[in-house]
């Protein structure tokens, strides 16, 4: 309210009362009806009975008063009779000389009608002057504001987090219904506002903890927002309070699953390891090499069948290591504890009962950050498998000696053979002897004869002998150098008479400056002997030619020796080339020919190969060849 | 070993003993023997040459050798049976192996002898073949 008296600028008030004066008058009057009439408000001018002293013309378009309205009382006219107690605020007014004013609804339009007192030319108030100031649009508008403004608090009071509005002096200007219920304690908060609303500065989230009466302790984040009204001078800031305890909680719980899910791998992973260490006897083991510090898995404890949980030293480790290796173990560790490098190791444990265990350790140096040298390693009881390979070892070793033997009893027969042959014709011609010499008249020369023929085989016997007894002499079935071409010369002058008989012509071609090979020297031997067997067998039906029987050996650029046996023979069919040197193929009737295939065997062992190959000619060439220094 | 062996007496003086060995002093000294025992003997250095002599018919027990370069000893055996000439073999070998020993005297030989085998079983075996 407008507490000022009102003062009429000029004397005159009431249209009626200056009409048909004189003539100035009468122009004035006419002036300010003229005036009054473009004025868009309605005026009307009441006298102090509340009769209508007049109106301008927007009163009569607006309210649809007519000329024949003045004189009567305002509350006759049923457009202002609306006005509530209008005489008593009019009174008032009258009264007091001071405004009033008063809201007034016509219909769908809203009025502000100020009521001001009316003076004479006495400064006596003679009546009032109403106003009508159409507020239709702007309480409309007012309306609007007031229904966004309380849909926006409901909203606002909707959201589950606090927001407050601060001025800038952090007074609270408005907050929701969430910021009152949690009733925060600003006094923190108004530290950190200051420096924004000072220097405008950004203000990063903030994360606070606040205790919450009836809540507990919340997780909040702060967040500022500077609220700009253009061409308002007022700052004011929002601050918005994202409650995050929740968030934080199940995060936390998430956390928490998570680790336990973790823990939970890691035991599993734990699990599975051990029990791959106790399904493979691997344990594994770490060795901070400075301290000597040593930690042992479970298995570990196993394998050296100590109690679990025993703490591990190298002098423990010593009871167990069998003395043998102990040295080696010894040293190697030292070693390592100097270079920090990978290695393994095998050696063997001595169990309390005398038992033997082979063990393979393998070890990765590393070092942590102060340099201080670790050992991880694994150590593998491989006793299962050393054993098997010993058994294997010696199952192999006892097939070489079943080899041998075969091969030897092979050569015993061609021993025997030979010396059959003599043997016999002793003893025929020896019983001969003695039946001539028991004749009677006893026939002497016929006893000089067969007499000289026994001994003669006799000598033949001997030579066999001694052939063979070189050919056995200082031969462990072991490796040594042989001169491939004293071993033909041997094998061809123990055959000699074989081939002889054979009607076999022998040619030998042997390599100047043969290398040595490695190796054994009577399997070999064998292995030519076979082959000229062979090879005079294969000639046994040739008559239409010479049955010529080469022997050569060569030197392969000094990486091996090569030894070929070549026949005039019937020749091998391509074929049949490989199936001659698999076992028990035999193309003779009396099943003596030597099997190729324990000649292969026997060149094999020796890393070398052996092959036959047919002739340009009739006959075919069997060929082995052994590496030069690379023993069985 | 002299005359006084019993059986020996029994069978006729004539009868051709022929000898198949590729090993000459066999062929030397068997037949030596065999004169001594009062057969006739005849020496050949292969089954061939056995088969190519005019003395196959009138063998009377063959003293055959296994192991012998071209035609062996069995081979020649067979060849008899299918020329149907019956005649009485005793292998002589020098490999004793009992399986190749077994297989002869299943094939019908009379007797196998080991060298170095005695006059009395030599005398023997030519006797079962001659009986």
């Amino acid at each position: 309210m407008v507490a000022q008296p009102v003062v009429p600028a000029s004397g005159w008030s009431g249209f009626r009362a200056f009409s048909g004066n004189d003539a100035d008058a009468g122009a004035v009057a006419t002036d300010l009806s003229n005036i009054l009439d473009t004025v868009e408000v309605p005026i009307v001018v009441l006298q102090r009975d509340f009769t209508i002293a007049g109106f301008n013309k927007a009163t009569a378009d607006e309210f649809g008063l007519s000329p024949s309205d003045i004189g009567r009382a305002s509350r006759d006219i049923s457009r202002l009779a609306d006005l509530p107690s209008l005489e008593e605020q009019c009174s008032g007014v009258i009264a007091s000389g001071v405004e009033a004013r008063t809201d007034f609804r016509d219909g769908d339009r809203w009025f502000v009608v100020r009521i001001s007192p009316c003076a004479n030319g006495e400064s006596q108030v003679s009546g009032t002057v109403l106003t009508f100031t159409n507020v239709t649009a702007f309480r409309a508008s007012i309306d609007q504001v007031i229904y966004e403004r309380e849909c926006t608090k409901a909203i606002l009071n909707a959201v589950p987090d606090p927001l407050v509005v601060l001025s800038a002096d952090q007074r609270i200007q408005s907050g929701n219904r969430a910021f009152y219920s949690m009733f925060y304690e600003l006094a923190s908060l108004r530290t950190r506002l200051k420096g924004m609303l000072a220097g405008g500065s950004a203000f990063d989230p903030v994360e606070v903890d606040q205790v919450v009466p009836g809540e507990g302790r919340r997780r909040l984040i702060l967040h500022a927002h500077p609220l700009a009204l253009p061409e308002h001078p007022e700052r004011r800031v929002l601050v918005t309070f994202e409650d995050i305890t929740a968030g934080k909680q199940a995060e936390a719980a998430n956390d928490l699953r998570a680790i336990a899910e973790r823990k939970d791998g890691l035991r599993r992973s734990e699990a599975f390891l051990a029990e791959a260490q106790r399904l493979s006897l691997t344990g594994s083991f770490s060795w901070r090499v400075s301290t000597d510090e040593i930690t042992w898995s479970d298995q570990l404890y196993r394998i050296f069948e100590f109690d679990p949980g025993m703490p591990v030293t190298l002098e423990l480790i010593g009871t167990r290591v069998h003395p043998e290796d102990m040295r080696l173990l010894r040293d190697r560790l030292e070693r390592a504890r100097h270079t920090g490098t990978d290695f393994e190791h095998e050696h063997r444990l001595q169990m309390p009962d005398r038992s033997i265990k082979y063990l393979h350790m393998v070890a990765h140096g590393t070092r942590d950050e102060d340099g201080r040298l670790e050992y991880i390693g694994a150590v593998q009881d491989v006793t299962a498998r050393r054993l098997s390979e010993q058994a294997l070892g010696k199952a192999q070793s006892e097939l070489a000696h079943v080899a041998r033997v075969s091969a030897l009893s092979t050569l015993t027969a061609s021993i025997a053979h030979e010396v059959n042959q003599p043997l016999s014709g002793i003893i025929t011609n020896a019983s001969t002897c003695l039946r001539m010499l028991a004749a009677d008249p006893p026939d002497l020369d016929g006893a000089r004869e067969t007499a000289r023929r026994a001994i003669r085989d006799g000598n033949r016997a001997s030579e066999v002998i001694a052939r063979v007894r070189t050919l056995f002499t200082k031969k462990e079935l072991a490796t040594e150098s042989v001169d491939l071409n004293g071993a033909t010369r041997e094998v061809t002058a123990l055959l000699l008479g074989e081939l002889q008989r054979n009607r076999v012509v022998l040619q030998l071609e042997l390599a100047q400056d043969l290398p040595p090979v490695t190796g054994d020297r009577i399997q070999l031997q064998q292995v030519i002997l076979n082959l000229v067997r062979n090879a005079s067998d294969a000639m046994a039906a040739v008559d239409d030619r010479p049955r010529q029987l080469l022997i050569r050996t060569e030197d392969e650029n000094g990486d091996g020796v090569r030894v070929s046996v070549r026949d005039a023979g019937v020749g091998v069919d391509p074929q049949d080339m490989t199936k001659l040197l698999d076992a028990f193929y035999t193309t003779k009737s009396d099943g003596m020919g030597i099997g190729l295939s324990v000649s292969r065997s026997i060149v094999e062992r020796h890393h070398g190969r052996l092959w036959a190959e047919p002739n340009d000619g009739p006959g075919a060439t069997f060929v082995f060849s052994i590496p030069v220094g690379q023993g069985p | 070993m002299t005359e006084d062996h019993g059986e020996a007496f029994l069978i006729p003086k004539t009868s051709l003993v022929s000898v198949v060995d590729d090993d000459e002093s066999i062929r030397e000294a068997l037949p030596d023997l065999l004169r001594q025992f009062g057969f006739a003997a005849e020496a050949f250095a292969s089954a061939e040459a056995f088969l190519a002599s005019e003395f196959v018919s009138e063998t009377s027990c063959l003293l055959l050798d296994v192991a012998m370069p071209g035609m062996s000893g069995p081979d020649l055996q067979q060849e008899l049976n299918r020329r149907r000439q019956k005649i009485p073999i005793v292998f002589i070998t020098a490999y004793g192996d009992a399986s190749v020993l077994r297989r002869l005297l299943a094939r019908g030989a009379v007797r196998c002898l080991v060298k170095p085998f005695s006059d009395a079983a030599l005398l023997d075996a030519v006797g079962a073949a001659l009986t």
